[in-house]
């Protein structure tokens, strides 16, 4: 069965501020895969992130998603819409219980009648969040933190993951624990992005991947065969 | 010996209870400020908004002031929301002097309307209660005041309720702790920033008829009442409710202790020579920055 | 030194605006006109003064009327004591300079909407005081009675017209002065960014202390003029919040944190009083309405708006000459 393309990104300029951090960049993602967005600090990475769930918007170009333009849409009728981002950061709310953060993350109408679902599917995934439902958001560690980022992302009820920065400052353990999570997320259909620095995780774990550099998409193809590219050896494996 | 009791005793008692209405007043205040960061320079004229409407129901129509706020509370919120919709959110991220200089025309254009339709006199909401007492062994404590205890408690508990168990409370809240975080769990923060200028106008609402019943008011009162909700804010620390209560407890009592002990005349001064040290002593530290 | 010939054009025409003005009253212009241009001065040097504090500094200042009325009051108690109405008007700068200082330290400590706020305090309380405190002459029964001033029988308007036009004319040339100074690079940088003209060594609090003592004693001699003109002040309009809207507005529609916009916002000030003279609510609530459409579609205001189109441009280079 051919696969469909949920997410094409054409031809997009973006600033921040008077500053251009994107040039021209395009990407396609299809259902049900797992696409990686690589590059230094600055390379735009994050802006791109920011571009495809509303935060931002380009300049120039167009972003589709399942069918829909969405460039000019704000990030609330983008969440809606089936996209959901796990900011870098793990931008939580910190003074809400865990529960609530979760809860929240079901807010939008498409997802609010799936919530007990979804919070069953959360659990499943982490257990730790049910155990920790009362809890306030602060006082957990980084680890679980991210967990509950991701897990109010998927109450969401998303069709397309965005993962910027996912496993920053976290111990090799958690991660490890993440990517094991987010393996089973894909068995269950649901396309994924994750941004990161860790080039070497990072092309282990993707299908495919695109590198930015300076804004621009520089190289992009499947994950074995990046790993083959003699550029990429050099500048992130120092081959 | 008893005499002296009920010498501290009645400032005490009714400082507490005035505070029941400074809380309600500064509510308002303090749910704009903590969601949007914004001062609206405004809030007291729409306290008085609240005072004139229900005057006007009360003198036209005949209706108990506390009655009219089943109007009263409604209209406000919509004129919250629109002053939200039309004109803060077009200038929010421009600048901080935007829409304070905003909401500073707007405070002007209600005054002198409010000059206008009603005179600069002087109006109370006068009903049969207002005038009464009841006695609490040797103290006189008027009705009004117990009202204004029991109406901060109604609105504080409401107001928690609202925003720990509905889905726009919490929208509320995760919008005030993270904007960019509470855009990213699909909340149209736009909207949400309406509602919350809407609910402070509601809010006010009931602090204008509380208001009314407690002390006569004019046209220019906006500015004193919000001189006081900003203390009542800065006392109490940003987004807490309790916090709220206790500032206005606080000043509340400064000002029936005031009028006691150093002159009825200068209680206002008291209270805005209590805001101004405290601003000087913790200008920020208060808001939690 | 050197002559700069644009300087010295603007002066001329400056000095012969000034004299024309001046011998209107003796040429016997109609006493409602001279009324307009009395206004005028007074309001714009209210609005240069607001305008240094807020368009430079960044020190949105909401207690103005507290120099206003504090200018008003010392007169009061000066003529009152039977000392000349101009050392009235001098010791009421000099009372609002030293207040300023005084409550330096506490405002200063705010920034941005706290510091508006905190400010906003300062005329209320005083207004409070004024009406509790009766400073020289009888107590009376209540409250809240203003005063006459004494001792302006010996004056006569065209006197007090010629005042006006002097303060109006010293605040012009005291932002001429500061802006080009040091000081006024040096409030450039606080205003664009505070933290880093402390790190590069400008003494911040000396700079903002200096414009707002600056602010105060202007404002304070030309609230003493006016209530001059008025003959009597009560504490309810000499610290009232109606002063901090004319020079906000003044300001704002003519562009903040431009020279030229406090006297073009003040002209179309006077007017909208001129037109609205019989229904001061109304032109108060259309004086707001006006401000809240300015923020909402010009915040820089006319001359912000002027200074983008080709028009203006090719009139600076005009009138500039070779200096530019």
């Amino acid at each position: 069965m051919p696969q469909e393309i949920l997410l094409k990104v054409s031809d997009i300029d973006a600033y921040y501020g008077s500053l251009q951090v994107l040039w021209d960049v395009s990407i396609e993602v299809k259902t049900g895969e797992t696409v990686a967005i690589i590059g230094a600090n600055g390379s735009g990475k994050s802006t791109l992130m920011n571009s495809i769930s509303g935060i931002m918007h380009p300049v120039r170009g167009s972003i589709m998603f399942d069918g829909m333009d969405i460039t000019m849409m704000d990030p609330y009728q983008i969440v809606t819409l089936g996209i959901s981002q796990v900011p870098e950061g793990r931008r939580i709310f910190p003074d809400m219980t865990v529960y609530e953060n979760l809860r929240l993350g079901a807010y939008n109408h498409r997802a609010r009648p799936k919530r007990e679902q979804s919070f069953e599917n959360v659990y499943q995934h982490f257990p730790i969040l049910e155990k920790r439902k009362k809890q306030l958001a602060k006082t957990m560690s980084g680890g679980e933190q991210q967990m509950m980022a991701i897990g109010s992302a998927l109450m969401s009820d998303p069709k397309l993951l965005l993962l910027d920065e996912m496993s920053l400052g976290l111990s090799p353990i958690v991660v490890n624990e993440l990517y094991y999570v987010l393996k089973e997320i894909r068995s269950k259909g649901i396309t994924i992005i994750f941004v990161e620095q860790n080039v070497r995780r990072t092309l282990e774990e993707a299908e495919r991947a695109y590198i930015l550099e300076t804004g621009h998409v520089v190289l992009s193809g499947s994950a074995e065969s990046l790993r083959a590219e003699e550029k990429v050896k050099k500048a992130y494996f120092g081959a | 010996m008893n005499e002296i009791f009920s010498d501290i005793a009645t400032p005490v008692i009714s400082g507490i209870l005035l505070g029941g209405l400074y809380t309600v007043i500064a509510l308002g205040l303090s749910l704009v400020f903590g969601v949007m960061k914004l001062i609206n320079v405004a809030h007291g004229d729409l306290v008085i908004f609240g005072s004139y409407f229900a005057y006007s129901i009360m003198t036209y129509l005949g209706f108990n002031p506390v009655l009219s706020l089943v109007a009263g509370i409604p209209l406000l919120f919509a004129v919250g929301f629109a002053i939200q919709k039309y004109f803060m959110a077009r200038v929010f991220k421009r600048s901080m002097e935007a829409p304070l200089l905003i909401a500073f025309g707007i405070s002007l254009v209600f005054e002198n309307l409010y000059q206008i339709l009603f005179t600069p006199m002087s109006r109370g909401l006068t009903t049969s209660y207002s005038l009464e007492s009841f006695i609490l062994g040797d103290i006189y404590i008027p009705v009004v005041y117990l009202l204004n205890l029991i109406v901060a408690l109604i609105v504080m508990i409401a107001l928690s309720l609202f925003l720990k168990k509905t889905f726009i409370g919490q929208a509320i809240i995760a919008s005030s702790q993270d904007i960019r975080a509470a855009q990213l769990m699909g909340i149209n923060t736009a909207r949400i920033f309406c509602l919350t200028f809407g609910i402070s106008a509601a809010i006010s609402a009931v602090a204008g008829v509380f208001l009314g019943l407690t002390f006569p008011f004019t046209p220019v009162s906006g500015i004193p009442f919000l001189i006081i909700a900003f203390g009542v804010v800065i006392l109490g620390g940003l987004g807490s409710i309790i916090g709220t209560f206790v500032g206005g407890i606080i000043l509340g009592l400064a000002q029936t202790l005031g009028a006691q002990y150093i002159s009825a005349s200068a209680q206002m001064l008291i209270l805005y020579v209590i805001v101004l040290v405290i601003l000087a002593v913790r200008p920020q530290g208060l808001f939690g920055r | 030194m050197k002559v700069n010939p644009h300087r010295f054009k603007e002066f001329i025409v400056i000095a012969v605006v000034v004299a024309v003005l001046a011998v209107l009253p003796v040429l016997g212009l109609p006493r409602t006109w001279l009324l307009y241009i009395f206004l005028f001065f007074i309001y714009l040097a209210l609005a240069n003064m607001w305008n240094l504090l807020s368009g430079y500094c960044g020190l949105i200042s909401l207690c103005q009327p507290a120099f206003i009325g504090l200018g008003g009051y010392t007169l009061v108690i000066f003529t009152w004591n039977g000392l000349p109405l101009y050392m009235g008007i001098l010791g009421g700068a000099i009372v609002a300079a030293i207040f300023t200082m005084l409550i330096s330290s506490a405002v200063f400590r705010l920034r941005g909407i706290y510091f508006a706020i905190g400010t906003l305090v300062v005329p209320e309380a005083l207004r409070v005081v004024f009406f509790i405190w009766r400073p020289v002459g009888e107590q009376i029964h209540g409250k809240g009675a203003g005063y006459m001033i004494k001792g302006l029988n010996d004056v006569s308007m065209t006197h007090i017209y010629w005042l006006a036009i002097f303060i109006g004319i010293v605040s012009i040339v005291i932002m001429r002065l500061t802006l080009s100074s040091k000081m006024g690079m040096g409030l450039a940088a606080i205003r664009d960014n505070d933290s880093a003209a402390s790190s590069s060594g400008i003494n911040i609090f000396k700079l903002k202390l200096f414009a707002f003592v600056i602010s105060a004693f202007i404002t304070a001699i030309a609230g003493s003029i006016f209530y001059m003109f008025q003959g009597y002040i009560a504490p309810e309009s000499g610290f009232s919040m109606k002063w901090t809207m004319t020079m906000i507005l003044a300001t704002v529609i003519g562009g903040i944190s431009t020279e030229e916009g406090p006297i073009i916002g003040t002209v179309i000030i006077v007017f909208l009083h001129f037109l609205l003279a019989r229904y001061a609510g109304i032109s108060l609530i259309i004086q707001g309405i006006l401000l809240i459409i300015i923020m909402l579609l010009a915040p820089q205001g006319i001359m912000g708006f002027a200074r983008k189109t080709k028009i203006y441009q090719s009139l600076l280079r005009l009138t500039a000459g070779d200096s530019i």
